[in-house]
């Protein structure tokens, strides 16, 4: 019976060409779109590069306190991270490391852009960085206030240009000279909590480090022992930061969070709003809209194509076939059209996305179609044909005989 | 006539339900991509406000500890010596973190005679700032020497905040402040307003500062003007100038002219993602449109058969056909027209009416025109058909 719908509806879209073309062109145009969406948000949030272990891990980037009509919200001191991290019990290790900022350095006459993050020694244990050469630093180093530093390759092809090693070798940045120790892949700035060019420790950084308030501009990432271990330190923390006195008296309020990565990455800087909602809701709206047109119009047109048709349904009709039959035909039609339309999409988007990739439109992100996106975008296509297809065959289903034959 | 057309549409109306469904939503999308279109047209028609080619922008965050402020502004004043003998520096002025073009805000908010301001932006300025940057003084004057023994704190403003507090008066010499406030401030001057975000950001209200003697403490930056044509070793001396000065901070040199490129990026990708992505859901549509109506006028041919037997002409054929499809249209824009007219009436996002009204006119008459351009073909096309023809079908 399959056999023969699918010999059917080849032969219906082979009839009506410019039809054909339409709803193809519609359903594997959205497809991309859609593809290529979710490759991008895929990268962003599934691409573990290098925190490798994100299952396990939890992420502080934020500190707020709020009082009557005053709050202060931003990243955390390096003290504050160390002391308080250091009293909790169920993180195994705590990486802590500054945002990236920017310097410049300059090589023969040519400035070179510089961003620079402070770590620990732990930072390099709770992530999974993946060296070319060399290695991290280590906690004697971080103590004894090493002027070493591991750098991207980017930016080893940017300061050294086709150096075969440069390990050992002298790296100039804000007028300070450092041995390079590592160099590491790079991490695309859109993982902007792990981004940077060059990884330094902390003890050399220029800001006091040593200052006691609270707001800073260091981060920390706690890694337990095992994933079930992930709610009682979320957990603990929590506890931990509703003991923590506010640092001024205007202040009430002491908010911290140590959050999973897409919590922690999508944060607004509001204790209020949730950076979550407003995401998923501005997602879900663009998709919602972007997929009805090209569905209503699938429907008027499948609509049109299905009345066409309207003597071949009388005919079987008359012969006994019942409703249920015809609109199961039409059904599986559509999807085979989907399907179909599904197949150029994926040939499309893969086109875009090396398109994109080529234009380098933002530095080392590379995006690729993988299975959750291949099937995610299956998964459309095929709630795209199926409501496309519902309507004209329960239209179509309620066709009188007579009429439908005397349409001839 | 119309009446007639009215009751051929009617007599379909489930077939046309759908057809004008699919043309509100696209004119509620086109609504979309246009009032967005028009609100960055309306911004990139505002003056700058400040020049920024040949500005450099120092970073140079945490440095010089010190509780004296004698000894704080001896160092800074120092190094304000140190840079401006440098040749090709013209002028330099320090300022607060939020320069043009950074991701930096400092807003504030106040009530002024009832009505409540938010989001004004709060500079932070040396005497020298205005010269840097080029600004342009619509009314009284930029800060000097004097303003340091005022009785009222002076504070200079742009035309922003003048238009919403003081409407048309001339600002000059009035007191600025929320209502509670006991210490107002006295305004000096007014400026054009700085579009601190780029190209195609709304400039919002404004209101600058003098610094004073204890400034230097929070001050974070410095604006550079240089000479036309400086180039990278230039920037490097300045650099370790700075960097041998300061030992304790890290030094970033940036130009503005980089930062407004980014800045404007930021505006513009979305844009253009939005603009392919309408572009081509427009041609799904127009696909869609062009492929209904011409099988609707096929199918139609033994009443157009009919009506040309009986004399009408083939152009009236065709434009019977295409009146269909623009009063269908119609039909749908109304509909979508009373959703869209929501948007200025509630004043949802803050946004000028007329941007609203201007986006809602343009994508009217686009989709005006999109249904048009579908159905004239297939209207020539019903023109063509020889009645003896089609009559001989049926």
């Amino acid at each position: 019976m399959l056999k023969n719908y699918f010999k059917i509806a080849i032969a219906v879209l082979k009839r009506r060409k410019f039809f054909t073309f339409i709803s193809l062109f519609g359903i594997s145009f959205t497809l991309t779109i859609l593809m290529v969406l979710t490759a991008f948000i895929d990268k962003i949030i599934n691409d573990n590069y290098p925190d490798k272990k994100r299952d396990r891990m939890l992420y502080i980037n934020r500190i707020a306190q709020v009082g009557d009509g005053t709050m202060q919200s931003g990243t955390v001191s390096y003290y504050f991270l160390s002391h308080y991290t250091g009293m909790m019990k169920t993180p195994v290790k705590v990486g802590i490391s500054s945002m990236f900022s920017g310097t410049n350095t300059y090589v023969n006459n040519k400035k070179i852009s510089v961003s620079y993050k402070y770590t620990n020694a732990d930072f390099w244990d709770v992530l999974d960085h993946d060296f070319t050469e060399g290695k991290p630093f280590n906690k004697q180093q971080v103590s004894n206030a090493d002027r070493v530093a591991v750098i991207s390759e980017d930016m080893k092809k940017q300061y050294f240009g086709d150096a075969p090693s440069v390990v050992g070798k002298y790296f100039e940045a804000d007028n300070v000279n450092y041995r390079v120790i590592g160099v590491v892949k790079n991490v695309p700035i859109t993982n902007y909590m792990m981004y940077s060019d060059i990884y330094l420790p902390y003890t050399v950084s220029k800001a006091d480090y040593k200052d006691k308030s609270y707001s800073g501009a260091y981060m920390a990432f706690l890694l337990a022992a095992t994933p079930g271990d992930v709610p009682k330190m979320q957990a603990e923390y929590e506890n931990l930061i509703k003991r923590v006195p506010v640092e001024r008296k205007d202040f009430k309020h002491v908010y911290s969070h140590a959050n999973t990565f897409f919590r922690s990455y999508v944060d607004t800087g509001n204790e209020k709003q949730s950076g979550v909602v407003i995401v998923v809701t501005a997602i879900s709206i663009f998709v919602f809209i972007f997929t009805l047109l090209p569905t209503l119009n699938l429907v008027n047109i499948n609509i049109t194509r299905i009345m066409e048709r309207s003597s071949e349904i009388g005919v079987r009709k008359a012969f006994g076939a019942s409703s249920k039959t015809l609109v199961y035909q039409f059904i599986v039609e559509n999807l085979i059209l989907t399907l179909l339309g599904g197949v150029i999409g994926v040939v499309l988007s893969v086109a875009a996305l090396s398109v994109i990739n080529n234009a380098d439109l933002i530095s080392n992100l590379e995006l690729r179609i993988n299975f959750s996106v291949l099937f995610i975008g299956m998964l459309v296509c095929l709630v795209f044909g199926f409501i496309s297809g519902v309507y004209p065959a329960w239209r179509m289903s309620k066709l009188n005989v007579v009429t439908a034959l005397k349409a001839q | 006539m119309f009446k007639h057309l009215f009751k051929l549409i009617w007599n379909k109306k489930k077939q046309n339900f759908l057809l004008m469904t699919e043309m509100l939503v696209s004119f509620l999308v086109l609504f979309a991509v246009f009032t967005l279109m028009m609100y960055y047209y309306d911004n990139y028609k505002k003056p700058m406000g400040l020049e920024y080619e040949n500005v450099w922008v120092i970073n140079y965050g945490n440095s010089y500890q010190t509780k004296n402020t004698d000894s704080l502004n001896l160092y800074y004043e120092t190094l304000r010596k140190t840079i401006k003998s440098l040749p090709h520096v013209r002028e330099i002025s320090f300022v607060s973190g939020n320069t043009p073009f950074s991701q930096q805000i400092n807003n504030g908010g106040m009530t002024y005679k009832g009505k409540h301001i938010d989001h004004i932006n709060n500079y932070t300025a040396e005497d020298s700032y205005k010269d840097v940057l080029n600004l342009t003084l619509l009314e009284g004057r930029w800060f000097n020497k004097e303003d340091a023994v005022s009785k009222n704190r002076p504070v200079i403003i742009d035309n922003n905040l003048k238009e919403v507090t003081f409407g048309k008066e001339s600002a000059v010499g009035k007191l600025l402040g929320g209502d509670d406030d006991k210490n107002k401030m006295r305004v000096v001057g007014v400026i054009q307003a700085v579009k601190k975000d780029g190209n195609y950001a709304n400039p919002g209200p404004g209101e600058y500062f003098r610094t004073d003697t204890g400034s230097f403490r929070w001050l974070s930056k410095i604006l550079v003007k240089v000479d036309p044509g400086s180039d990278a070793a230039f920037e490097g001396k300045l650099y370790k100038t700075m960097a041998n000065y300061m030992k304790n901070s890290n030094v970033e040199i940036e130009h503005l002219t980089n930062k407004l490129r980014s800045t404007n990026y930021f505006a513009l990708v979305p844009m253009i993602v939005l603009g392919i992505v309408s572009t081509f859901l427009v041609i799904n549509v127009a696909l869609g449109l062009f492929g209904v109506l011409w099988y609707n006028i096929n199918k139609r041919k033994g009443e157009i058969g009919l009506r040309r037997a009986i004399g009408a002409t083939g152009n009236s054929v065709s434009a019977q056909l295409v009146s269909e499809s623009m009063i269908l249209a119609t039909l749908a824009l109304i509909v979508g027209a009373f959703f869209a007219v929501q948007f200025p009436l509630l004043n949802v996002f803050d946004l000028r009416a007329e941007i609203y009204i201007e986006g809602m006119l343009l994508s009217i008459l686009f989709v005006y025109l999109l249904v048009l351009i579908c159905s004239l073909y297939p209207g020539k096309q019903a023109a063509a058909i020889y009645p003896a023809v089609a009559l001989h079908e049926e």
